[in-house]
This record gives structure tokens, C-alpha cells and sequence, in this order.
């Protein structure tokens, strides 16, 4: 089987040499979006770097496989089912998948709502929009539902544990700003892939491709990006808090080398970054990080679901 | 139906006098060169809109003089009224607070009297609602000149209600099902008549209402739960109150409810921004017929399949199905909804078509205000998590949904909050109470 350890990194080294001649760079809103996701009031730039590379080797493969899944099934363009398929046996990021395509409903249900020219415009778009996005993710998992589970998970209502932890966090870092750099965080928090829609298109290099995503797939995509960056930063924060060798730790000289939380991949909770607000994410946490993503212990390891990818642990998915 | 439209009404005031009195603070002066203090009786020239239409003979005086910008009392034009006229003052004080509400309440009027002119078949719009409404609409609540206010307030009104009575207010309702309402709006009045001057039928029924809303505002400055105490004993709480002599008649009122602490009251009331409605015509409409008569209308049937109309005053948009039924959105108040339903109907009418005016029914009701300090909407989302949610990068609001009243709210960082999803005017209000003092226990020093 492929070395997971080492892949990520050997393509990331060599995009990064094909990114060298790309004009296209997100190092700086990556910055401020690790900002927002509890990294240190300056990221560094190495360390987006380096977090930009891992995203779009992910992503660029994502595409791939996304775009022979629409091959098999005759399709002209890559479409919210071709990613949905792919996440199928993921349950816990599929969900939040589909929540935030809920929300993306709800949110402008509500938004046309307010202003009367957004209704006449919907209104004359024609199509029934709303819960357009609810729509495709229920019929498309209805289809390839077996066993009832997909399907479960719409009306399931358990918290999500990493979102919970995320908003945890965020919540301890905004205790202590003052206005100014709440209002910075904010902004930063309001960044995303999606608002720079063709820049991130270019980014992906989808004009090269046969087959293209279509817009609600471009919107997943985003998503997609993001939530990589988000696991990424979370997965960084706690090998940080880990390499803090703390008093008392009776293990602490064994931590770095056998430390198997992520067996269960990065769904753990507790990955405060309290104490640690002053450093930034530096490259190392993040290398260390996607090397134990992808590092798979036990003996099941072999049929778990890191390796039905050839070799690749998606982040995201 | 009664006392929630005697509430609307009710409510709509109080909610545009409390807004006005805290807007005044702040503002101070909002570039008209007017003191920051007490405004000073000052009369002031009218927007240029008022001032364009030709003058009509059957106009009260006292409203033509408001309309022309000049004094109601002195008949004197502009500058030249000076601040000793203390007729004029509530309403060309009103008028200068805050501009909105005075075109709204001047075109109101215009309107209001084009109407009766052109005396149409439609039952006019003029229920028994709006015109007590319309200068109400600009009253102030003044804490500390209470007598002057009620006092040359009643002058105002007794002035400007005596021409009245050369104008046909035929309170026709919408339908036979209104009548029982509008009758009980007129007994309650009625109550009232023997404490005022009752110079026409019509001032009867004007000035009870304003005594109404004035009493309610005295009692009642917060938005608390208690109006609900008072819907019902509105009418009758009234009375007792005015058997004083007429130059006092709303001074010394005790509360009928009791008040709740100020710290409890937020002190901002929500603006409405945006009302939606829908009526039934009750009769097919040929939709290109319409789209070609009628001016500011859009047909394309390949698009969407309604004719889009849009008037200027009350500035709205309509749908118009070939069904009959029609939404109108854009109206800044309920009245105005109603008004520029009742517009568009007698554009169809006019057309030559058998409309009526059949279930208009108000299905949503946005509001926004200010709270003026920043939100902690980290902190707020985690804390209630069940009813919000925040997605920063694809929404910048956080999306409160609260469960009584069924209101949804949209909470931006900057202290702005949106209210959406209300059917009345108090839900939005109640809403607003109930998630303020949740803000400010997230409040961004």
C-alpha cells in the first residue's frame, strides 16, 4: 500500500514547484482564515504555505475521483451527487455536509424574505429554488441508500462533536478581545473559498478539466476546502498542545511517538489550544499532523476507510 | 378582529411615538438647525412633494396651512411663524422630528383626500382606522410638558377636525364582517364624547382615538408584556380618565396596568421595514389587459405568470395573479399595506374589472433596529445553540430562530438585529424584548 505518510507531502512538494509558476495564491486569506479557526493573531506564512499545498493536493484528487464517478455514470458535469457519493461512508462529515447545505437554503429563504427585490427576483428566476439543496442531497441519498443510515441522518439531531469544539473555541478566544480585534476576528471568520468563486476555480485549474463542476458542486467544493483547513488547524492545535511536555504527565516521553488518538481519525474532542495562544501554528505541527491522519495503527487497519482511497486520507472527507 | 385592529393601531402609535422620543436624543438637531433641547414651536416648510400638488378647494384650512407649510393657528408661512405660536407646535414639531414619518403622514393625508375627491366605487379606503391614524401617527409623547402637548394637541385636532365634516369619511368596511368592528371602535368613542367638544361626528371619533393612544402612552412607556392587560380594557380605561376638565384631561392618569421597572424596557422599538400582504379580488383577470392599460406594469409571461405593478405612494411592488389574488410588498406599516392594496384593487377596478377587496391578510412583517454595541456572537451561539446558528462564511448574522413569538431574528455583530416571519406588529416587538436582554448579557465592551 502507499506510504500515507509520504504522499501528501512528495505531491505537495511538487505542486508546490508547479505552484511556483501559478500566479494564484491563497497564503493570505488562509492566513486569516487559520486566524479565525484558533490559530494565532498572525499566522505564519510558511505554515499557510504549506496548509495551501495540502488543500489543493486534496482537492485536485477529490476532483479526479469525483470526475471518473460522473464518467461511470454518463454525466456531462461533476454534480452535488458525484461529491455526496464520495463522502457516503463518512457519516459524521456527511452530516455536516448536509447541514451546511441546509443552512445554505434556510439562509436565503430567510434573506428573501426581508427584502422585497430579492422575492421578485426569485420569483421571476422561475425555478422553485427553495430547499433546492435539501432537495438534491435527499433524493440522490434515497437512491443509494441500502441499509436506511444515510437516510437517518436527516433527522438526526446528535451534536457534532468537532463543530462544538470549534465553536468552543472561538467562543474562548473572542472572551478576551477588545472591539477592534473582535471586529478584525470577524471579518476574518467571514472568510471563505466560496466569496472568491473564480479565483478559487482558477486555483483548481477546472478550465483544464473535461468534465466541470456545476454551481452547487463548486459551493460543496468550497465547503470542502474550508472544512480541510478547518481539521487541519484542529489536528495542528492539538499535536502542539501535545509536543507541551506538562508536569507530571507520566507519559510525556512517549507522547509524540505513540500517541493513537487518531485511529479514530480527528473526531476527538478536547483540542483546546488555551495556553498556546502566543505561537503560531508552525509547518512542523502541520506536517506532523497529516502524517498521523493518515497513519492508520491496528489491526483493522487495512480495511478501514483511509484506504479505499489509494493511499490519500482526505481531511474533509 | 376588533381589538386587535383598535391594538394595530394602538400599538403602531406608541411604538412610533416611543421611537420618535428616543430618536430625538441622540439626533439632536439632525442637521435642520434645530436645539438640541426641546423643540421649540417651530413651523417648517414641507417636503417639495407636498408643495406640488394643486390645491384643492374643499381642503380644511388647518390641513392645507400643514400642507403649504404654513401654521395651522397663526396662518403664517415658514419663518414668519415664530416661537410663540403654540398652536402649531406638536404637529410642526412632529414634523420636523423625523421626516419619514411626517411625508408618510402628509402624502397619507393627500392621499386620503384624493380619494374622497375622486369619490370612487370602491368602498374608500378611508376605514375608520386611518384617518384617526394619520395625525397620530406624528404625536409625540412629551413627559414633561404633558398639558401643553394635550392641550394645543386637542386644539389642533378640534381645528383641524371641524372641516372635516364637509368631507364623506363613509367608513364602509372592506365587508359586511367588518361592520360589528367598526361599531364597537364607534361606541368606544362614543364614551368620550361628553369631555370633549364635539364640534362633528367625525372629531368624535378622531379625537377619542388620540386620547386613547395618548393615555396609552403615558401609562405605558415599555413595550412589555403587560399591553396585553391593556387590549381589552382599552376602551373602557379611557373613560375614567377623562372625567377631568378639558384642559387637563390626560395629566394626571394613574397607570390601569402596572409598568414595568425601566431596566427591564429596552427603550428601542424595532422600525418596520417591510410588510407583505395578500388580498383576494375575487374575480379572474385578463393579466395582458392589465399589463397594457395600466402604467408601471410588467407581464412577461415566459418568465413568471403575474403582472408586477408598483405605485409610488406608499411606495410598494404587486403581484397580480389571473387567479385574483394579489401580494403586495413594500409597506413600511400595515396601513400603508392597505392602503396600496386598496390602490392597486382600484387600478384593476378601474380597468374594468369586478374587483374586490376579500381576505386582506398581512403574512409577514419585517423589522430592524439598533442596539448600538457590539455582539459577542460566538458566545451567543454556543450558549443557545438549540435556536441559533452562525455560519460566518457564508452568512455574517447569526440566524436566531425564537420558538414564542414564532419570530426569526438575524443578529449581526454591529449590533444591528433584523426581526422576520412576524403575522402583527407585537409579535416583532415582544420578540425584540425577549432577545435584548439575552444581547446584552453578550455584549462586546
Amino acid at each position: 500500500m502507499n506510504n500515507t505518510a509520504a504522499s501528501p507531502m512528495a505531491t505537495a512538494t511538487s505542486s508546490s514547484g508547479r505552484s511556483a509558476g501559478k500566479s494564484i495564491s491563497f497564503a493570505a486569506e488562509l492566513q486569516s482564515m487559520m486566524f479565525s479557526l484558533g490559530d494565532a493573531r498572525r499566522p505564519l506564512h510558511e505554515t499557510a504555505v504549506l496548509v495551501e499545498d495540502v488543500v489543493h493536493t486534496q482537492l485536485i484528487n477529490l476532483l479526479q475521483q469525483a470526475a471518473e464517478i460522473s464518467q461511470l455514470r454518463g454525466a456531462r458535469v461533476i454534480s452535488a451527487e458525484d461529491l455526496l457519493f464520495l463522502m457516503r461512508k463518512d457519516k459524521k462529515k456527511l452530516r455536516r455536509l448536509l447541514k451546511y447545505m441546509f443552512f445554505r437554503d434556510y439562509k436565503s429563504k430567510i434573506v428573501k424574505g426581508i427584502d422585497e427585490d430579492d422575492l421578485l427576483e426569485d420569483k421571476l428566476s422561475g425555478s422553485n429554488n427553495a430547499n433546492k439543496r435539501q432537495k438534491i442531497a435527499q433524493d440522490f441519498l434515497n437512491s443509494i441508500d441500502q441499509t436506511g443510515e444515510l437516510l437517518a441522518m436527516f433527522e438526526d439531531d446528535e451534536i457534532d462533536e468537532v463543530k462544538q469544539e470549534r465553536m468552543e473555541r472561538a467562543e474562548r478566544q473572542t472572551r478576551s478581545m477588545d472591539s477592534a480585534q473582535y471586529a478584525e476576528f470577524c471579518e476574518s471568520r467571514q472568510l471563505s473559498f466560496s466569496k472568491k468563486a473564480s479565483k478559487f476555480r482558477d486555483w483548481l485549474d477546472c478550465s483544464s478539466m473535461e468534465i466541470k463542476p456545476n454551481v452547487v458542486a463548486m459551493e460543496i467544493l468550497a465547503y470542502l476546502a474550508y472544512e480541510t483547513v478547518a481539521q487541519l488547524v484542529d489536528l495542528a492545535l492539538l499535536v502542539r498542545q501535545d509536543m507541551v511536555t506538562k508536569a507530571g504527565d507520566p507519559f510525556s516521553h512517549a507522547i509524540s511517538a505513540t500517541f493513537i488518538q487518531y485511529h479514530n481519525s480527528a473526531e476527538s474532542t478536547a483540542a483546546c489550544g488555551v495556553e498556546a495562544h502566543s505561537d503560531a501554528i508552525q509547518p512542523c505541527h502541520i506536517r506532523e499532523a497529516v502524517r498521523r491522519y493518515g497513519h492508520k495503527i491496528g489491526p483493522l487497519s487495512p480495511f478501514t476507510s483511509a484506504y479505499r482511497r489509494n493511499g490519500m486520507a482526505f481531511l474533509a472527507c | 378582529m376588533t381589538p386587535i385592529k383598535v391594538v394595530g393601531v394602538w400599538i403602531t402609535l406608541q411604538a412610533l411615538s416611543v421611537g420618535l422620543a428616543t430618536d430625538r436624543g441622540p439626533r439632536g438637531g439632525a442637521g435642520r438647525g434645530r436645539e438640541p433641547a426641546l423643540p421649540l414651536p417651530r413651523c417648517i416648510s414641507p417636503p417639495p412633494q407636498a408643495r406640488a400638488r394643486p390645491p384643492r378647494p374643499a381642503q380644511p384650512r388647518a390641513l392645507a396651512g400643514l400642507i403649504n407649510g404654513s401654521c395651522a393657528t397663526c396662518a403664517q408661512s415658514g419663518s414668519a411663524c415664530s416661537s410663540t405660536c403654540l398652536g402649531a407646535w406638536p404637529f410642526s414639531a412632529l414634523l420636523k422630528v423625523a421626516p419619514p414619518p411626517m411625508e408618510e403622514e402628509q402624502t397619507y393625508l393627500e392621499l386620503y383626500l384624493d380619494q374622497c375627491v375622486a369619490q370612487d366605487d370602491l368602498a374608500p379606503p378611508g376605514s375608520p382606522l386611518l384617518s384617526p391614524v394619520v395625525p397620530d401617527e406624528v404625536y409625540i409623547p412629551n413627559s414633561s410638558h404633558p398639558e401643553t402637548v394635550f392641550n394645543s394637541h386637542l386644539e389642533e385636532v378640534k381645528e383641524t377636525s371641524g372641516p372635516f365634516s364637509s368631507v364623506d369619511l363613509s367608513f364602509l368596511p372592506d365587508e359586511l364582517t367588518q361592520e360589528n368592528k367598526d361599531q364597537s371602535i364607534i361606541r368606544s368613542k362614543h364614551e368620550i364624547e361628553e369631555n370633549c367638544k364635539a364640534q362633528s361626528q367625525q372629531s368624535r371619533l378622531s379625537l377619542p382615538r388620540e386620547q386613547d393612544i395618548g393615555l396609552g402612552l403615558i401609562s405605558n412607556s415599555s413595550f412589555s408584556n403587560s399591553h396585553s392587560h391593556l387590549y381589552p380594557g382599552d376602551a373602557d380605561s379611557v373613560q375614567p380618565s377623562l372625567e377631568k376638565p378639558d384642559s387637563m384631561p390626560l395629566v394626571s392618569i394613574a397607570p390601569m396596568t402596572p409598568m414595568t421597572p425601566v431596566s427591564e424596557c429596552s427603550g428601542i422599538v424595532p422600525q418596520l421595514q417591510n410588510i407583505v400582504s395578500t388580498v383576494n379580488l375575487a374575480c379572474k383577470l385578463d393579466l395582458k389587459k392589465i399589463a397594457l392599460h395600466a402604467k408601471n406594469a410588467e407581464y412577461n409571461p415566459k418568465r413568471f405568470a403575474a403582472v408586477i405593478m408598483r405605485i409610488r405612494e406608499p411606495r410598494t411592488t404587486a403581484l397580480i395573479f389571473s387567479s385574483g389574488k394579489m401580494v403586495c410588498t413594500g409597506a413600511k406599516s400595515e396601513e400603508q399595506s392597505r392602503l396600496a392594496a386598496r390602490k392597486y384593487a382600484r387600478v384593476v377596478q378601474k380597468l374594468g374589472f369586478p374587483a374586490r377587496f376579500l381576505d386582506f391578510k398581512i403574512q409577514n412583517m419585517v423589522g430592524s433596529c439598533d442596539v448600538r454595541f457590539a455582539i459577542r456572537l460566538e458566545g451567543l451561539v454556543l450558549t443557545h445553540q438549540q435556536f441559533s446558528s452562525y455560519e460566518p462564511e457564508l452568512f455574517p448574522g447569526l440566524i436566531y430562530r425564537m420558538v414564542k413569538p414564532r419570530i426569526v431574528l438575524l443578529i449581526f455583530v454591529s449590533g444591528k438585529v433584523v426581526l422576520t416571519g412576524a403575522k402583527e406588529r407585537s409579535e416583532i416587538y415582544e420578540a425584540f424584548e425577549n432577545i435584548y436582554p439575552i444581547l446584552k448579557g453578550f455584549k462586546k465592551a
